[in-house]
């Protein structure tokens, strides 16, 4: 019962390339809160340098996969790999693999820029803070700001500060969800600076977005997410940018 | 295990910090210690019984309700940002999060409870007996079981659409060991009575931390599963 | 067992019971000698014993089935926890108010701050924030994992609270009359009815757990076809 799904494949499906594991694999997997079912059976697999976009209008369950891809929420059904390790929630050592920058901050409002940097880069074992931290924050131009209260920065620069704490152990995979909201366009250019930086053919990304703009210009994969599964996915180079819009309100309207 | 104790740590280290800066949950008890005597002073009658007599009871019931605001409070700052998702994605083993949570709450509660007997002592007279070490170890277990056992409750009621109204309901029932070899080895050593009376207690205050501390680090990770 | 399989053998297993509880309470008021000291009040020993006995045995079961359930998973298992608590209660609720009617007469007080009766009031409470967790949380499967703990939690400070109550110098419970080291001491009698009645409460319980247990059963069966239907 994994529901109606496009993009629906049975978890004895063997693995496409005979090559390394995935960066990323999500295996039919299912999602289900009481009566409501947030995600319905997706499958990705993302090569090591892929960046993967998921459009989808609100309530499609979009930040619910992404839980479920770094491992914050338990997949009812389904398993999802990073790196060929099955994901645990008891388990630590893949979570040395994942970074997310989520709508919130995951931030201490009372504590400094630097302090709350220390307390994560600790959380994750990292020895060379002093010189980790000051590089980190100057990626995102908050190389000023390392004493200032987290409480007392903009918005802009709690996000771009989250961004900072998202990538300070240098993971692998990078998740994102909904980067660009209530950012003004100075921190989105940081934010675009940043995550196309990302693209070094180490990592890999997965953002969730409904910006189709800043969504698409990164992007090497395109998924449309609706009611819990991807309706419509393909490959960048195949879409034609400019029909995009078009092609998504089609998809989402249940009329591709 | 360097690793791990650096994790521990690292939790016990920001949430001292947040405290230091916000110093929300230590006022809060603090105050509500020393009022909590001053309410108790008029509630009995001092002609018909003398406070020594049941100072004991009433500073453990006020390291309880005391307590029951301070870790109720546990995971409130963690949610604002959504902080606490943060750490639980963060390679932190689940039972170290619970130990740096529980460590940092045992800190703050151990010192409130030094100050309601130090509140008690000085409203009431009291005397502290002979073996004030013994006094300090008593209310350390006591207080550290309590902790353990609250901290894993305030993750369960945090998660509920109750929240902090049901952490009593989970945490009384199960807190009498607690009370019957605290306030009852606290008794004897207010009164001056040989701390060999008072071993039997102390080891149940050690089963109950054990039991305690072990349940919780075990059963957090069921608890703050998303 | 199938699912029908479970729902005739608890029907099975409830009527023998209750037929079984007839039995039980003729054997009580008009079989059984009357008690040489404790008079006429002594025959609510044969409800309230049986009751305590099948309240541990609830809670314990449902305590086991939490803990499985935290390992495996399976939905059965927390289905079956919560069947052994209601269960738990229920006949927790019988211990809880044949003790204080007995303690009334014996005693001369309906409440008494007696070892046993405490460590079963606390039980109740343990079991009744159990229901309360289920009940409030979004996600039920959240609520079933915090149930869980809690049930997992009360069943490990059980031992301490026992050795805590029995601690307070109050000995006003009669002292265990049948299962200690030199044999039973109970009259022949009166220890055969009690016997029954002990089997009889078990048989009830089960009874009664299976039938709730199917129940469960159905309910998850109809919300996964309310689901299907709605996908």
């Amino acid at each position: 019962m994994s529901g109606v799904g496009v993009a629906r494949a049975p978890a004895s499906e063997s693995p496409e390339s005979a090559t390394a594991a995935p960066a990323l694999e999500a295996r039919g997997i299912v999602r289900e809160y009481g009566p409501v079912t947030a995600v319905a059976g997706i499958d990705i697999s993302l090569q090591r340098g892929e960046f993967l976009t998921v459009f989808g209008p609100n309530g499609a369950g979009k930040s619910t996969l992404l839980g479920l891809l770094s491992g914050a929420l338990r997949p009812t059904r389904g398993d999802v790999f990073v790196n060929g390790t099955r994901l645990d929630f008891g388990g630590v050592d893949w979570r040395h693999d994942v970074g997310v920058l989520s709508h919130q901050g995951f931030l201490y409002a009372q504590l400094t820029v630097e302090e709350n940097l220390r307390f994560y880069g600790r959380l994750y074992g990292l020895r060379d803070l002093d010189r980790r931290i000051p590089e980190r924050l100057a990626d995102v131009n908050l190389g000023d700001r390392s004493n200032s209260f987290v409480g007392q920065l903009s918005h802009g620069m709690r996000q771009r500060l989250a961004l900072a704490r998202a990538l300070l152990h240098d993971p692998d995979v990078v998740l994102l969800d909904e980067p660009y909201t209530g950012l003004d366009p100075s921190a989105a250019a940081v934010l675009r600076g940043v995550l196309t930086g990302l693209k070094d053919g180490r990592r890999t990304v997965v953002m969730v977005t409904h910006n189709l703009g800043e969504g698409i210009a990164l992007a090497t994969q395109l998924a449309i997410q609706v009611r819990g599964h991807f309706a419509w996915k393909g490959s960048r180079e195949d879409v034609d940018v400019a029909d995009f819009e078009r092609l998504y309100h089609r998809v989402v309207e249940g009329r591709a | 295990m360097s690793a791990y104790l650096g994790q521990i740590y690292a939790i016990v280290w920001k949430d001292l910090l947040l405290e230091l800066r916000t110093r929300e949950r230590v006022v809060a008890m603090g105050a509500f210690a020393v009022l909590s005597a001053v309410l108790f002073n008029y509630s009995i009658d001092r002609t018909a019984v003398r406070p020594q007599d049941i100072g004991a009871g009433l500073i453990w019931m006020t390291i309880v309700f005391g307590g029951l605001l301070g870790v109720g409070r546990t995971f409130h700052l963690e949610s604002e940002d959504g902080a606490f998702r943060g750490v639980l994605m963060s390679p932190v083993p689940k039972d170290a999060i619970f130990l740096g949570k529980t460590l940092s709450n045992f800190v703050l509660l151990y010192v409130v409870s030094l100050l309601i007997v130090a509140v008690f002592m000085l409203f009431f007279g009291m005397e502290i007996g002979t073996s004030p070490a013994v006094l300090g170890l008593v209310l350390a277990l006591g207080t550290l079981g309590f902790v353990a056992l609250g901290t894993l409750f305030a993750a369960v009621s945090s998660g509920t659409r109750m929240g902090e109204t049901l952490l009593p309901i989970l945490l009384f029932p199960v807190l009498l060991p607690m009370i019957v070899a605290g306030a009852g080895a606290t008794e004897r050593l207010l009164a001056g009575r040989p701390v060999s009376e008072v071993v039997g207690n102390i080891r149940m205050l050690a089963a109950f931390v054990l039991m305690a501390v072990a349940a919780g680090a075990v059963l957090f990770r069921f608890v703050v599963e998303d | 067992m199938t699912g029908k399989g479970i729902r005739s053998t608890g029907t099975a297993l409830a009527l023998l019971g209750l037929v079984g509880m007839l039995l039980v309470y003729w054997l009580s008021f008009f079989w059984v000698s009357t008690d040489r000291l404790q008079g006429v009040s002594q025959r609510i020993f044969y409800i309230h014993v049986p009751a305590a006995w099948t309240c541990f045995l609830a809670f314990g079961i449902a305590a086991l089935t939490s803990g499985m359930y935290l390992w495996l998973r399976d939905e059965r298992l927390d289905r079956a926890a919560v069947c052994a608590a209601e269960g738990g209660m229920v006949f927790g609720t019988i211990m809880l108010t044949t003790g204080p009617l007995w303690g009334a007469i014996a005693w001369n007080t309906y409440w008494n701050w007696e070892p046993r009766l405490i460590l079963t009031l606390l039980l109740w409470f343990i079991f009744l924030g159990y229901f309360m967790v289920r009940g409030s949380t979004e996600n039920p499967e959240k609520g079933k994992r915090f149930a869980a703990v809690v049930a997992i939690v009360g069943a490990l400070d059980i031992p301490l609270i026992h050795l805590s109550v029995i601690w307070f110098p109050q000995f006003l419970h009669p002292q265990p009359v049948v299962v200690k080291p030199e044999g039973p001491t109970l009259d022949g009698d009166m220890l055969t009815v009690l016997l029954t009645s002990l089997a009889v409460f078990t048989t009830l319980f089960f009874g009664l757990f299976l039938l709730r247990y199917a129940l469960e059963t159905l309910r998850a069966e109809v919300r996964a076809r309310e689901r299907a239907a709605t996908a």
